[in-house]
């Protein structure tokens, strides 16, 4: 594989993934806080 | 003149070596000098510099003849593989256990990542999620440029590149565990010249905030919102980040494993823990770090003829990394402006993920300008997630970068 495809391929990978966790993060975030939004209610 | 020799070793060694290695035992000397009074100043990262400093004046100048007339240190031998050699050195060499049984299977940057962890704090990355995470993945750019670099116009093979290029996620052990993972015959002279860099980031990154960002934007204050996320709230995300990062990038699991212990530590509450991982443990691994990073750069590693390209794509690496993340902050100030959420492109160089260096700089680039204006936790934000940023960019690289070859 040519290694600046590859340098391309494996940047958006690398950026896939960080967004995944963060979007994971921000969903628990959000379940956690309305969660606890319906304790308090 | 033989016994003149006996008694002042480290002196006659630097005549009867060859006389190259003599210059540069001389000039490795002074430089070891140069690192701990900068060190000393504040000017670089003392932790990192004094030991260093000092690391690399005693085993440049300690060198005396060993059986066999040959010449070396009482140390530390880091290019010793064969068994029995490897058992006489580290009962020889003060600190060849340290490497061998710290620093070379990276238990020492796990040690380091631990108390990182220990000190960082996720709300600070849940008060603008996705501007943080934004920003790392803009200031990991340094990392796959270099990398196409290095086997472009230096010729590198691509694991020899790669290796050089996670420089740019400015993230020492990370360094430390791409090199080992990819390239362990780069491992030395990489990590030498990781660490020197990173500590002159402290010096040279200002200038690149300065040269990006014109005075008027610099002083920009950042409205936010501290969310208010219970303890509970903090343990789960941290627990459920780790799971996934491990299970994405199984390479990449012992430093995730210690980062995220560092801040379930934390989070839990678990004070006895806690002390050890702030004080204890960091000291020693900070301490210990500089310590045999000074006393690997030894006149005939600095000759490889590799070391000059190192050189030359490690610094590129964080300068290309500084502008990506200073890019970041452009792009998330042009954002904020149509979603009127205020944001200093100053803070982009945070996301680069030497912590807490790059958070410091954000806030004193912002300060200078503005003395009211507090950034720290956004910067802590773009922190982290550089960390989380570039442990991924890792792993991607040891799992793919046989595709490659």
């Amino acid at each position: 594989m040519d290694i600046n495809l590859y340098a391309l391929l494996t940047y958006a990978l690398t950026a896939v993934i960080s967004l995944l966790v963060i979007g994971v993060i921000v969903v628990i975030n959000k379940l956690m806080s309305r969660s606890k939004s319906k304790d308090s209610d | 003149m033989d016994a003149l020799a006996q008694i002042f070793p480290g002196i006659a060694t630097l005549f009867v070596e060859d006389p190259i290695l003599g210059v540069v035992r001389v000039g490795l000397t002074i430089l070891g000098f140069v690192l701990a009074y900068f060190g000393f100043k504040g000017k670089l990262e003392p932790l990192i510099m004094v030991p260093m400093g000092l690391g690399m004046i005693a085993v440049n100048c300690g060198v005396l003849f060993l059986d066999g007339g040959s010449t070396g240190t009482l140390i530390i031998d880091p290019l010793v593989s064969d068994t029995d050699d490897l058992m006489t050195a580290i009962q020889v060499n003060f600190l060849q256990p340290i490497y061998n049984f710290m620093f070379s299977n990276n238990l020492i940057a796990c040690l380091v990542f631990m108390g990182i962890g220990a000190r960082s704090e996720i709300s600070f990355l849940l008060s603008r999620p996705w501007t943080c995470i934004i920003i790392a993945i803009f200031a990991e750019l340094g990392t796959f440029v270099t990398l196409a670099l290095g086997v472009d116009f230096f010729g590198l093979d691509p694991a020899s590149a790669a290796s050089v290029a996670i420089i740019g996620g400015a993230d020492g052990p990370m360094v430390l565990f791409g090199t080992l993972m990819m390239k362990p015959e780069l491992f030395v002279s990489v990590s030498i010249i990781a660490y020197l860099y990173l500590s002159l980031t402290y010096a040279g990154y200002p200038y690149i905030i300065k040269a990006m960002v014109p005075k008027k934007y610099r002083g920009i204050d950042i409205e936010f919102d501290m969310p208010q996320v219970s303890q509970k709230a903090k343990f789960i995300f941290i627990v459920v980040v780790c799971l996934l990062l491990c299970l994405l990038l199984p390479v990449a699991a012992p430093l995730m494993l210690s980062f995220f212990l560092g801040m379930a530590v934390k989070e839990a509450k678990i004070l006895p823990y806690q002390e050890l991982l702030e004080g204890g443990i960091t000291s020693f691994s900070s301490l210990f770090l500089g310590l045999v990073l000074g006393c690997l750069c030894e006149a005939s590693t600095i000759l490889n003829p590799t070391v000059g390209i190192i050189l030359i794509l490690g610094i590129l690496a964080l300068a290309i990394s500084a502008v990506g993340g200073i890019a970041g902050g452009w792009l998330m100030y042009f954002v904020g402006k149509k979603t009127s959420k205020s944001f200093n492109p100053a803070v982009g160089i945070a996301g680069i993920s030497c912590m807490p260096t790059t958070t410091k700089l954000a806030q004193h680039a912002v300060e200078e300008e503005n003395p009211f204006a507090i950034v720290i936790p956004i910067a802590m934000g773009c922190n982290i997630s550089g960390v989380i940023v570039s442990a991924i960019a890792a792993g991607v690289f040891v799992a793919t970068i046989g595709l490659v070859l």
